[in-house]
């Protein structure tokens, strides 16, 4: 049986950054009502609503978001919580694939800035508590990481320097690209010297521009099954095909530190389900939670071959011209400015990655407008919640 | 850690770094399991138990933290890695600790691939209120200051009809600072007059090769235990497991306490654990005495700052039984005056000290009188007595005391160690007599004679054994190593004071 894959409707967002005048609720409000009016739906259309955020009740004390959501829509509709978009968008497909409900609201919400004080305590006890009582930072692994990765393929003298510079060039190239995008936390470029600079500063392999920053934001997408979709509109975007998977908690138990093996597999059944390869996606939007992530997920998700992502990234971007080139084909990858400079709302930051990818599928971009030869049917969005602790894969396709 | 029961559940796994083995299949866990992955559910009720405690592991990779989290922060920065057991068979998250960094480049690739040893330490700051949480996800280099040793248990060979010493740990930390006539241990951020006891533990079960589930009870002498209410002693009894373990209870069947008379604490029991260890109607085989101090005084500008010329920080421990005895207890004799030499008032961070007052009417009397009378009941003449230990709060004090008594440099120069570790109260003359220790010879006789503040002196005569030589090479880190270790690092006076006030 074919798969009934449920179309993206609408797609909404605020800018993602420091909100200090707004509620968390004011954020989401926002997000929503640009999505609806996107899909040209009532809030009264819905039947169910799929919320995320990461750490709402820490960092805002609340407790239940879905009486939240049901204030602001005024409905009474079942709502779930989960903790990223991306899982948000999951639970909604598989809801509507059941045949259950034919008009969801799926939204993701953030409010970071707010516990600017304690966010790092907060974000390294829940990604791993023992690695927190060791002294664990939320950079830490990213660099063990990366130590892991450096001597399991023997790379030393001058490929290291090529790779220490493709990773600056992944954080160069993001801010290049948010400089198009109204909606980021930094519309601004940065210099490869300052990223290395800022390295070299904390004596460290990752410095500060390595890494995504915190932020505040929100995101949200209309999904409907084809029927319903068809109803409102002609030009469909939809989830082809979605893979999710699950890893240890503690980073350093895992059997293999140089790769994530939750992003693998959430690839590799993502790619099954719509039964395409890894070279017929065009744009994907990775988790660039650091240079690092981006440079693993391009060998994670199959683009690149493993220990060769850097060299795909160092060739690319000698003389960028809006996409990596991988075995001679275009992979447009965070043409919104991918985490480290559009922002990295973690509940929201998945429904950021979905709008940039239906924006560019549409060809609604705008001046960030993805410019190839062929003709754009498959990108993909790669969310990650913790260290790699759990993954998806959402490949989404222009039919 | 604001929840007692996490801090109590993480404190359970992490101090001893508590593990569990497939016996089916071998695979390996940091953290109590009972089954395997691999195996299922056949392997349940297969898990044995392991712990890293003793182990050494490999620093396989790491990164340098020069921004920790905020409970972090006073650490200042340190590195931060991936510390494997068994050949990789268990990886952990793992801090380097004593290790204080300057601004200048390190090469993180220096540190991997070389082995390290788990200590017992703070695990990070909390408030003054709260439990003071402690772990062991943090190690040293055992090519630096503090070598892996293995904790071999032997089976005793000889039982003694006098009880005495069976084996015996000090623990003092790299760090020191150097005064013009005498260099003090200083405890790194981490550390406390807890973690001294728990280290000073294990290195005494290390040298003796007992059976730790046959030590029936332990004192954990200290002035300086950072809680009021709480004793350091049934942390020494859960993380080096003391007597009988009840695993499904989390019990510990021994029993543990803490005792408090100034810089006597630990050496007043040694007579009580040798009673124990010989009261005929329960058979009890070990009992272990350590004193330990984080010793502590006001800063030089404030009142009771003329200690801070003297302190020291570290810890001894004792084990006290009848079987394979390297030193028997000969005898003993104690007294006390109600003397305020030096005090300290609840809720006081510091002592107070009665300046002149502290030497003739306190510690020259005391210590005279226990020397003289216990010599005197046991018939012993001055030139019995192979070497003399009194307490030793500076250098002076205890040389004035062993010539008054008429004995000779030989006989008082090796028990007198306050000039390489600075006073470490409860711990000082029992540091004197484990210097002793490592290098008599069979039949020889030591006079110890401990003071407390406040005021009292114990005097012990032990006789060393036969068996004194045999158990040294089981301890590489005996008070010579420790006090003539190129890993020795000097600070200067401000940053010893940040140290020794800790997380």
């Amino acid at each position: 049986m074919p798969q009934l894959c449920p179309v993206i409707m609408g797609v909404g967002r605020t800018k993602f950054g420091e909100h200090y005048e707004k509620e968390p609720e004011k954020l989401i409000e926002e997000a929503w009502l640009k999505a609806s009016v996107s899909a040209g739906i009532e809030r009264k259309d819905l039947d169910a609503a799929y919320i995320s955020d990461y750490f709402l009740q820490i960092t805002n004390k609340i407790g239940i978001e879905e009486g939240f959501l049901s204030e602001l829509t005024e409905l009474h509709i079942p709502m779930e919580k989960t903790r990223s978009f991306s899982s948000a968008l999951l639970n909604a497909c598989n809801a509507i694939q059941a045949g259950k409900y034919d008009l969801v609201l799926v939204g993701g919400v953030e409010k970071m800035t707010d516990r600017w004080e304690k966010i790092r305590d907060d974000l390294m006890l829940l990604e791993d508590p023992w690695s927190y009582y060791a002294g664990g930072t939320p950079e830490a692994n990213h660099e063990l990481m990366l130590r892991e990765y450096i001597k399991k393929h023997n790379i030393s003298g001058e490929n290291l320097e090529k790779l220490n510079i493709a990773l600056a060039q992944i954080s160069v190239k993001n801010h290049q690209h948010a400089t198009l995008n109204a909606h980021a936390q930094f519309q601004r470029e940065i210099k490869l010297d300052r990223v290395l600079a800022e390295r070299k500063r904390v004596n460290r392999s990752l410095g500060l521009l390595d890494f995504a920053p915190i932020s505040d934001g929100a995101s949200a997408v209309v999904l409907a099954s084809p029927k319903v979709a068809k109803q409102h509109t002609s030009a469909l975007v939809c989830v082809a095909g979605s893979g999710s998977a699950t890893d240890y908690i503690t980073f350093p138990a895992r059997e293999d530190r140089t790769s994530f093996i939750a992003s693998r597999i959430a690839m590799q059944n993502a790619l099954k389900i719509v039964d395409v390869q890894p070279n017929d996606i065009q744009i994907a939007e990775l988790y660039d939670q650091s240079t690092l992530l981006e440079m693993i997920s391009l060998e994670d998700l199959s683009f690149s071959k493993k220990g060769e992502a850097w060299r795909d990234v160092y060739t690319s971007c000698r003389d960028y011209q809006g996409s990596y080139m991988i075995d001679g084909r275009e992979l447009f990858v965070n043409t919104n400015g991918g985490l480290k400079a559009d922002g990295n709302p973690l509940g929201a930051t998945g429904g950021a990655q979905v709008f940039e990818v239906v924006k560019q599928l549409q060809g609604e971009a705008g001046n960030r407008q993805v410019k190839t030869d062929r003709e754009l049917r498959f990108g993909c969005i790669f969310e990650l919640e913790g260290f790699g602790t759990k993954a998806y894969v959402h490949i989404l396709r222009r039919d | 850690m604001s929840s007692e029961p996490i801090e109590r559940r993480v404190s359970y796994i992490g101090d001893r770094l508590k593990g569990s083995g497939c016996s089916l299949c071998g695979k390996e866990y940091f953290r109590i399991k009972d089954y395997c992955g691999t195996c299922g559910r056949k392997s349940f009720g297969k898990m044995k138990d392991i712990d890293f405690f003793y182990e050494s592991g490999v620093l396989e990779v790491c990164t340098f933290v020069k921004q920790p989290t905020n409970k972090f922060v006073k650490l200042g920065s340190y590195i931060y890695g991936i510390v494997s057991f068994h050949n990789g068979k268990v990886r952990v998250p793992s801090r380097l600790t004593d290790c204080l960094w300057d601004d200048s480049e390190i090469d993180i690739s220096s540190f991997e691939g070389r082995e390290v040893v788990p200590r017992f330490r703070r695990r990070y700051t909390v408030e003054k209120t709260e439990v003071i949480p402690t772990i062991s996800l943090t190690f040293t280099f055992a090519d630096e200051y503090y070598p892996h040793q293995e904790y071999e248990i032997v089976k005793p060979r000889k039982e003694y009809e006098t009880p005495g010493i069976v084996g015996y740990g000090v623990y003092v930390p790299r760090f020191r600072i150097k005064e013009p006539r005498m260099e003090r241990a200083v405890p790194f951020i981490d550390e406390d007059a807890i973690t001294a006891a728990v280290e000073a533990g294990k290195l005494a079960l290390i040298h003796s090769g007992i059976d730790q589930t046959l030590i029936g009870k332990v004192y954990v002498g200290s002035e300086s235990n950072p809680y009021a209410v709480k004793p350091i002693a049934s942390k020494v009894a859960q993380v080096l497991r003391l007597g009988e373990e009840d695993k499904t209870e989390g019990l510990q069947s021994v029993d543990a306490v803490d005792t408090e008379f100034a810089c006597k604490a630990a050496t007043s029991m040694f007579k009580d654990a040798t009673a124990l260890v010989y009261y005929p109607g329960v058979h009890m085989s070990y009992a272990m005495v350590i004193g330990t101090d984080n010793s502590q005084a006001a800063p030089r500008n404030e009142i009771g700052g003329e200690l801070d010329f003297f302190v020291g920080y570290g810890s001894s421990a004792f084990i006290f039984g009848k079987q394979d005895v390297i030193a028997e207890v000969e005898g003993w004799f104690s007294c006390t005056s109600d003397t305020p030499d030096f005090w300290r008032r609840d809720l006081q961070p510091y002592p107070r000290h009665g300046g002149r007052f502290t030497g003739e009417p306190a510690y020259f009397k005391h210590i005279t009188k226990a020397a003289k009378k216990l010599m005197e009941t046991l018939g012993l003449q001055i030139g019995d007595i192979d070497y003399f230990i009194p307490h030793q709060p500076n250098i002076s004090f205890p040389v004035k005391v062993a010539k008054a008594l008429g004995f000779k440099e030989d006989q008082y120069m090796l028990g007198l160690q306050v000039a390489r570790f600075g006073n470490t109260y409860s711990g000082a003359s029992p540091i004197g007599l484990a210097a002793v220790l490592d290098k008599a010879e069979p039949d020889e006789r030591i006079l110890l004679v401990g003071y407390g503040s406040g005021a009292g002196s114990d005097a012990y005569s032990l006789v060393t054994t036969s068996q004194i030589g045999e158990k040294r090479n089981r301890q590489k880190f005996n008070v010579e190593y420790q006090a003539e270790n190129e890993h020795i690092e000097y600070v200067n006076y401000d940053t010893y004071r940040k140290l020794k006030l800790g997380l």
